[in-house]
Order: C-alpha cells, then sequence, then structure tokens
C-alpha cells in the first residue's frame, strides 16, 4: 500500500507546478511617472513579436492618451476616467484609483481572459498607471498583484530612468523606493535601468557592486547625516543582492536578451520559493487532497473576494471612503485583502469556503442516498 | 523666523484633511495657521487656502494646452516646474510677517520627491526666505498591518526624506476608521522596537520569502532603530488631544533646527501629568 500511494503523492506534489509551468508569466511593469515603462512595454512587446512569442498586452492606466502597443485588455474600455471623476467629483488623482478599484472588481475575468490564452501565451504585460503610488499604495493594486501572484508566475518589473539616477542621492532615494516596493508586494523582483541609449547604466553596476565608492559618491553630493548615508548604502548592498538589475534601451531594444533571461531566472524563484509555500498551505486547509477540490475552494474565495470588493465600490463618493469600505473599516472581513494569497489563514474566508465544501459534500451523500434507495 | 509644515503623502492618505483639522484645532488655541495649497490638481478640499498655485496655474491649463498634450503627470509636474519659475510670486504671497505659521498641502505623486528636485528647490527656496521647516509625511493607517507592510512604509517615507534632507515626522492617518481589531494590531507598530517587529513577522504565509530577505529585513531594521528614522504618530482627527500632540511634535522639530534626530523621551512629562490622555504614542491606543 504504501509504496502504491508514493507515486500518487509525488504526482499530486508535482502536478501544481507542472500547471503553473504551462500558465504565462505575469510581469507588473511598475515605475515612477517619465521613466519610460509605456514605452518600455512597446518595445518589449514588438521584439516579442519578432521572437514569434507574442504577448498578452494588458493597459491599466485609465488616464493615459493613447496606447502605443497592440493591447488586449485595456482599463479604458471597462472604466471611463473622466466619467468617474464626473461623477464621484474627483481629481485627477482620485479618478486613476477609483477607476483602478473599480476594474479590480472585474479582475476575475482578466483572470479567465489570461488562462484561457494559457496554451499560446508565455508572457503577460501589465502597464501600470503612471503614479506609481496609485498602484503601490492602493486596495485594488494590491488585490491585482496579490490574485496574479496566488495564480501565475508573477514578476515585478521596476523601472528607472537611467539619466535621472546618475545623482547619487537621487539613484539612493530610487533604490528605498524599489525596496519598499519589494516588500509591499513580496514578488521576484527585477530593476530595468531604462534609457541606456543616453546614459550607460555602468555607473549603478559599479555603485551596486561596491557600496564604499557610492557612499562617497553620496557624500559629496550632499553634507547632512553621513552615518546614515552609510548605513542605508550598506543596506541597499544587501538589497541588491536580493534582485536582479538589467540595463535596457526602449528606443534600440538593447538588453532585451538578458532581460528574458532575467524573467526565467525569476519564475525559477517563484517556482521554487514561492509555489511550494502556497501549495503547501492549500494543502494544510483543504479538507480533501484532490486537486479538483482545491480549484474549486480557490475560485470560491476569488470569487467571493470579488463580490465583497462589488459591494463596497458601490457606494462610495470619494475615493478616500471607497478604500475604506473596500479593506473593511467595521465589517468583519477586516483587512483580509492584504493578508496574502487567497487561501491564507483567514477564518471568515475558511468558514465559507469550507461550507461550500460542505454543502457539496451533502449533495454527494443525498445523490448516492437516493441511488442506494432506489429498488433494484 | 517663520515656520512651514510640508505635507507629503501617496493620494488619498488624508493630506488635505489634515491640513484641515490642524488649522481648525489651532484656531481653538488662538493660533493662527495659514494653509497653503500647493497641489495644481486639486479639486476642493475643505479649509480656506491663504495661497493657492491654482491662482497662478491649473493642472487643466496645461493639459487643455494644445501644443503640449500633456496627460496628468506631465500637467503636473510642468505647473510644478511653472512655479520654480514664478517663486517671485510665492515669495510675495507668503508676505513677509515674522513668526507666521504655514502648512504646505502638497501634491502626492512621489517622483517630485524623489528624481524630480522639484519639491527639493522648493524647500531650497523656503529657507533662504528664513522658514523653519519640519516635513510631515502621512499614510493610511490601513496599510499598516504586518511588518512587511511596516518596513515598506517606512522606505517609502525614508525615500522621500533622503532627497528633501529636512526633519521629518512621519504619521498613520484615519486611526478613527480602524476597527477595533486593526487598531489593536497597529499597536505594535507604534512601538519603537522595529527589530522585534522584524523579528516576529508571525504571517505564515510567504515564511520563505521572509527567510529570503531575512539578512536585508535585519538591516533595515538596525538602520530604523539606531537612527530613530521612522516612527509613526497615529492621527484621529477626532481627538482634540491627538491634534494637539502632534502640533506639539512638529512645533519641537522645528525649533530644534535640521539636523537633531526626533527624541521621543522629550513628550514624558505631558502625558503622564494627564491620565486621560489619549495620544496613543508612548503607550499604545488603550
Amino acid at each position: 500500500m504504501a509504496t502504491a500511494e508514493d507515486p500518487e503523492k509525488k504526482a499530486e506534489i508535482d502536478q501544481p507546478l507542472l500547471e503553473r509551468h504551462k500558465k504565462p508569466v505575469c510581469l507588473i511593469v511598475l515605475g515612477m511617472a517619465g521613466s519610460g515603462k509605456t514605452t518600455f512595454v512597446q518595445q518589449l512587446t514588438g521584439l516579442l513579436h519578432m521572437k514569434k512569442k507574442a504577448p498578452y498586452v494588458i493597459n491599466l492606466d485609465p488616464a493615459c492618451r493613447e496606447v502605443p502597443y497592440p493591447v488586449n485588455i485595456d482599463i479604458r474600455d471597462t472604466v471611463n476616467y473622466k466619467e468617474v471623476m464626473k461623477q464621484y467629483s474627483l481629481g485627477p488623482n482620485g479618478g486613476i484609483v477609483t477607476s483602478l478599484n473599480l476594474f479590480a472588481t472585474k479582475f476575475d475575468q482578466v483572470i479567465k481572459l489570461i488562462e484561457k490564452k494559457s496554451e499560446n501565451t508565455e508572457i503577460a504585460i501589465f502597464d501600470t498607471p503612471g503614479q506609481i503610488e496609485v498602484f503601490t499604495w492602493s486596495a485594488s493594486g494590491s488585490i491585482i498583484s496579490e490574485t496574479l501572484g496566488a495564480l501565475f508566475p508573477t514578476v515585478v518589473v521596476y523601472v528607472i530612468d537611467t539619466v535621472r539616477s546618475v545623482s547619487p542621492v537621487t539613484f539612493m532615494s530610487n533604490m528605498l523606493y524599489a525596496c519598499s516596493i519589494l516588500y509591499k508586494l513580496r514578488l521576484p523582483f527585477i530593476i530595468v535601468m531604462n534609457k541606456i541609449d543616453v546614459v550607460s547604466h555602468k555607473f549603478a553596476l559599479e555603485w551596486m557592486k561596491d557600496f564604499e565608492m557610492f557612499e562617497e559618491a553620496v557624500e559629496r553630493d550632499k553634507s547632512h547625516h553621513a552615518n546614515l548615508s552609510r548605513s542605508l548604502s550598506l543596506t541597499l548592498d544587501e538589497f541588491y543582492k536580493d534582485i536582479t538589475t538589467v540595463g535596457f534601451s526602449a528606443v534600440t531594444g538593447e538588453g532585451f536578451e538578458e532581460f528574458l533571461a532575467a524573467v526565467d531566472a525569476a519564475v525559477v524563484e517563484y517556482e521554487t520559493e514561492y509555489c511550494p509555500e502556497h501549495d503547501r498551505l492549500l494543502k494544510l486547509q483543504a479538507e480533501a487532497r484532490t486537486k479538483d477540490k482545491d480549484r474549486q475552494k480557490k475560485k470560491f474565495q476569488h470569487d467571493f473576494d470579488n463580490d465583497v470588493q462589488a459591494q463596497s465600490v458601490s457606494s462610495a463618493t470619494s475615493e478616500i471612503l471607497l478604500r475604506n469600505r473596500a479593506i473593511g473599516g467595521e465589517s468583519s472581513s477586516d483587512d483580509e485583502e492584504h493578508e496574502g494569497r487567497p487561501g491564507d489563514d483567514d477564518d471568515e474566508e475558511d468558514r465559507v469556503g469550507q461550507k461550500s465544501f460542505h454543502n457539496f459534500l451533502e449533495e454527494q451523500k443525498k445523490k448516492q442516498q437516493s441511488k442506494s434507495n432506489k429498488p433494484s | 523666523m517663520r515656520y512651514a509644515q510640508i505635507v507629503i503623502g501617496p493620494a488619498g492618505s488624508g493630506k488635505s484633511t489634515y491640513c484641515t483639522e490642524m488649522q481648525r484645532h489651532a484656531e481653538t488655541s488662538r493660533r493662527n495657521i495659514h494653509i497653503v495649497n500647493l497641489d495644481p490638481a486639486a479639486e476642493s478640499f475643505e479649509y480656506k487656502p491663504s495661497i493657492d498655485i491654482r491662482d497662478l496655474i491649473h493642472v487643466d491649463d496645461a493639459m487643455e494646452d494644445e501644443e503640449m498634450h500633456f496627460g496628468p503627470n506631465g500637467a503636473l509636474v510642468f505647473c510644478m516646474e511653472f512655479l520654480l519659475e514664478n517663486l517671485p510670486w510665492l515669495e510675495n504671497q507668503l508676505g513677509e510677517d515674522d513668526d507666521d505659521y504655514f502648512i504646505f498641502d502638497c501634491p502626492g505623486q512621489i517622483e517630485l520627491y524623489t528624481h524630480l528636485n522639484v519639491m527639493k528647490k522648493l524647500l531650497e527656496a523656503l529657507e533662504l526666505w528664513n522658514f523653519r521647516l519640519c516635513a510631515v509625511f502621512i499614510l493610511d493607517s490601513h496599510f499598516m498591518i504586518n511588518a512587511s507592510s511596516f518596513i515598506s512604509a517606512s522606505m517609502a517615507a525614508l525615500s522621500a526624506m533622503t532627497t528633501l534632507e529636512v526633519t521629518f515626522i512621519s504619521i498613520l492617518s484615519k486611526i478613527d476608521l480602524l476597527s477595533k481589531k486593526s487598531k489593536k494590531q497597529l499597536e505594535r507598530f507604534l512601538e519603537p522596537d522595529v527589530k522585534d517587529i522584524c523579528a516576529n513577522d508571525t504571517a505564515v504565509v510567504n515564511s520563505k520569502w521572509n527567510q529570503k530577505h531575512q539578512m536585508l529585513t535585519e538591516m533595515i531594521g538596525r538602520v530604523l532603530e539606531d537612527y530613530s528614522l521612522i516612527k509613526f504618530a497615529p492621527l484621529n482627527i477626532t481627538d482634540e488631544d491627538n491634534l494637539a500632540n502632534i502640533l506639539f511634535m512638529v512645533d519641537n522639530c522645528m525649533q530644534f533646527g535640521e539636523d537633531r534626530d526626533i527624541k521621543m523621551a522629550e513628550f514624558d512629562a505631558p502625558d503622564e501629568e494627564d491620565e486621560d490622555n489619549d495620544d496613543g504614542y508612548e503607550e499604545g491606543r488603550g
């Protein structure tokens, strides 16, 4: 019995990994306004097309004027940014956050579309809004990145304007912010130093390799807080070990192969470090160890999350109110959406998930009983 | 000598509300605080600004311009750079009265504080005009739920601090909107033991991620701790004592100058005297 079970178990453990291998890797492209995110996505899309690896592209910027690449899903088709501003009396910032919130309620449809395309798509690219904090410091941004991270190999691509980063203080500030994002999204992280056709990023690589050189450069740049700069430089030194950096030119396409290699490495990182953890948790929570039941629970929690989200979005008049309700405020679903991936340690969702599973079992039992009760 | 609070933070964190409440609170103690709106994209707010950048330029002006084709970001940057080119206008608006106290409500975009040195140049101008400054970084407390997000928030604040180079205070807003459970969770992050926070992150999910980044987490914790860099003060706009304490904190920062780290021990005296003091800073919220 024991030996017969083992190949079964092994198949079970390997299955989810194999499944994910078939799924496209999702690149969430983040960066400050003006760093060249959209141009980066444009160039990347073009190059991938040439390699016959056409990506699935999603635009999440509701306020952009035009999208310079072939886009598969465009947030502007679902949400009218100007209308949102008018209807809720919001400024441009509030308009973007609210638009993203509204879009997040429909995100399950995006997931379905991506999954449908799994067979012939290797890469899905997400172009995010110009203002980075609209994604990093918002409930919808968290929901989107966490949902993707739970279902697909997901990688954060942080685009930096190399030209502006030649100033050591700006570079440090940028890297500290990158670190902030790393801790917020908790996904494999690639830094893309863009615009290397204008300025080579070699200086950045040197600073990343030799923190003393960097620290000297910082001290020459500003006189305050020398000790602090040193400590921060040391800390950033540690940060660089945890991430990959590639130079890229969104204009010439230089750095493309290196970038693809970095993505491959990130996918491996995702699969060895995130997936096993996630699968282990799913197994702990689900009562039965079959793949079908895991999927059903996942789908239900996912739908449940979106229901909560939809309810909370429908009544707000300001973006602040929207965010508070979405996150939970007084309701029992405190901070659920932030606590990690769906399938987490979470009473409310557990109970609901188990309830549906319970109903499923009951139905099965009833079916069995009615079968056995039939006169032969 | 004049004083100015520079209020910054991500969109929706509660900057404008903070300004409104601070001004109202100050009025109750017969203090006159002037609010300056520096957000050219602001739609409306409850306070009446003494100075408004929209009198000089509005994002709509920039976005509607046929030649320039600006989106919201480009328009904002354009407006801020326009302000820098017209500093005499601002200087004029600020007047010359000594002891004047201002609160600057700034745009949320982090780009202005990192690789665009717009805000930095503005602060330099203010200092030239004999202003003492204190930056108030506001973050929505709903985001402070575990060690990871605490570090994330601290790093974001540090990122802005690095370029601005002025005294800094970090605030967690909307405490009054938190549920009881969340408030309790929050208390951990108001306590100064950063290393403890980092070491005891009980998030079960992604413990492998925690392991992988453990060295980095520890180093960050050490820096934050050693330099008393980021202490978050809770902000409950419905609590007058809370508002008073924060105002007191910021006032102190400006009197002590830019190079001193924020020392929390100085607030022991007021706390001991007042048992009902619900500032939640030293003792944690009740």
